[in-house]
């Protein structure tokens, strides 16, 4: 079987960085970063590549990461928008980023392998922080609260004709208007254990196939917001689009989803070298809550504002750094 | 007859080794809701409709475009034509069918035009140039012997320009094959489903399984234009 080398999957990693860094010196320098050590020098000589992946939230969270260090004296290299998931991971573990924001959920089934995800939050996150830790090098700084799991989301006025508000409702559903339960889902959510299968389980739904549609990530929220193709859509729960577009979230009531808290991941060298990087932004991810991260993803999403912009004024609204 | 068996028997080879490869993994739960021979067979089955559908609706759209267009009294057109069938093709076929979408819902016919878009062009290009390139000399040759216009074409012009717009349909069909892919963001199956699984769950069996059979797809496919090709060219040239 001929899988592509290292050298191949380097060099892809390298043309991404390459591209995404020319379309951030577009951008040019912006007048609302953050003065360099301006909140103390204990980084003073350290020098970070902070990346992301390629959606708002996680471009979010590595623009308040550069802020944070840049206000404590550290240099630090934008390699935000990386495409997908496992691109930024390797970037990571190959030393072309030195950190970014990763969920507990999304370390526990995709890096760490597992399929079944722990209910509790702390438990995940402990249990995600060591694994990876030990298998894979990779440090886990503080766990923000905020919670970007899997849920169904289905639009406002349609939610309250049906009277759906939880997903327990939605088993009734099925069965009293099958015509109406009808879902839109990305297919990675198809096939995991904490997707379709097991959300159709834990709530007994025993949905027609064909009225399950598999559909690109972006594409759910459109098709959920005309409401023709679905009635419910498989979204991320701290997403702006949910309050822009008019959808209401029906509650997990069962809580079956896995919890996806984000924290800051780097590599073990690196906190080893510079621990001063999670007491910086400890007290960060604390403040991330799904409120806040809603309202900064619909800052981006919908008002159209720059994530590096959203991210310095929240830091500075919040008082973590000076205006 | 011999060396039509070569690329059969190698896929057949690769088919082998991947499962192989595959029964000899210990799966997870959620590899194993992909790599099941129901799941695989419908997602071929998909992929194989939607790529035979696309490709039998090109030649229906693209061969007699590009014959028209090939005609003296049309050729001003051709720019018009061709500029069209560039920007289908230019045009990043996943924005295509993002909008395509976004104005008229998801489905297998969506898929469908999604992939036409893409694929048209070399078929109407080669039909046009096939045409464009047959000898006038032989043109002249059939006139004199009391050929209608008409005849000409059927008989001379067309016959002439197989071998190229075959050509052109192959590689129609090998990148309807791989465009195919596509069809998983909108709901219209084919082993897109299998592929994107496997990037965003970094499940690499599964990965694996997705791309060598859309490759192997593309290769039997292109295999069985070769062996129509063969079949279908006049003889003597």
């Amino acid at each position: 079987m001929h899988t592509p080398t290292r050298r191949t999957i380097l060099a892809g990693i390298a043309a991404i960085t390459a591209v995404t860094a020319l379309a951030g010196c577009g951008g040019g320098t912006s007048a609302s970063a953050s003065e360099q050590g301006s909140l103390g020098q204990e980084l003073k000589d350290a020098k970070f590549i902070v990346g992301s992946k390629d959606f708002s939230e996680s471009i979010i969270l590595g623009q308040i990461t550069m802020e944070m260090l840049r206000a404590h004296g550290a240099e630090v290299v934008d390699k935000t928008n990386i495409k997908g998931s496992t691109n930024t991971r390797t970037a990571l573990t190959s030393s072309q980023i030195d950190m970014y924001w990763e969920y507990t959920g999304t370390g526990w089934v995709t890096y760490l392998k597992q399929t079944k995800p722990l209910a509790d939050p702390e438990q995940q996150y402990a249990a995600v922080a060591k694994d990876d830790l030990a298998q894979n090098k990779v440090f886990w700084g503080t766990r923000a609260p905020l919670n970007n799991t899997y849920a169904f989301a289905i639009r406002k006025e349609k939610a309250a004709e049906l009277g759906v508000t939880k997903l327990s409702d939605l088993a009734g559903l099925v069965k009293s208007k099958p015509a109406e339960a009808t879902f839109c889902i990305e297919s990675e959510f198809s096939t995991r254990d904490d997707g379709w299968p097991g959300v159709a389980a834990a709530y007994g739904l025993d949905v027609p196939k064909d009225n399950v549609k598999s559909v690109d990530t972006g594409l759910i929220y459109t098709e959920t917001k005309k409401g023709s193709t679905c009635n419910f859509g498989e979204v991320f729960a701290t997403d702006g689009r949910i309050a822009s577009l008019g959808l209401t979230v029906l509650e997990d009531d069962e809580h079956f989803f896995p919890v996806y808290n984000a924290a800051l991941t780097m590599r073990q060298e690196t906190n080893a070298k510079y621990p001063q990087v999670e007491t910086i932004m400890a007290p960060v991810a604390q403040k991330l809550t799904d409120q806040v991260m809603q309202s900064l993803n619909a800052k981006v999403d919908a008002d159209g504002l720059e994530p590096r912009t959203v991210a310095h004024d929240w830091l500075a609204e919040q008082g973590l750094i000076k205006k | 007859m011999l060396r039509y068996l070569g690329t059969p028997l190698a896929l057949a080879a690769v088919l082998l080794v991947l499962y192989l490869w595959v029964s000899g993994l210990a799966l997870d739960s959620i590899e194993q809701r992909t790599l099941n021979w129901e799941y695989i067979h419908t997602r071929v089955l998909e992929h194989l409709r939607l790529t035979a559908v696309a490709t039998l609706l090109v030649v229906i759209i693209a061969i007699p475009v590009g014959i028209l267009l090939s005609r003296p009294g049309a050729r001003w057109l051709s720019p018009v034509v061709l500029g069209l069938a560039n920007l289908g093709q230019a045009t990043p076929a996943i924005g295509l069918l993002a909008l395509l979408t976004i104005q008229f819902g998801i489905g297998f016919t969506i898929a469908l035009v999604g992939l036409i878009a893409y694929a048209v062009l070399p078929v109407l290009r080669n039909t046009i140039i096939g045409i464009q390139q047959v000898d006038p000399a032989l043109i002249e040759a059939a006139r004199g012997m009391g050929m209608t216009r008409g005849q000409v074409l059927r008989r001379v012009e067309i016959k002439l320009a197989v071998p190229v717009i075959l050509a052109g349909l192959r590689t129609a069909l090998v990148m309807a094959v791989g465009v195919a892919t596509l069809a998983t963001f909108v709901n219209a199956g084919g082993l897109g489903d299998i592929i994107v699984n496997g990037i965003k769950l970094q499940r690499t069996p599964v990965l694996v399984t997705g791309g060598v059979l859309t490759a192997v797809i593309a290769f039997f496919v292109d295999w069985l234009g070769s062996v129509t090709e063969n079949a279908l060219r006049p003889r003597g040239i």
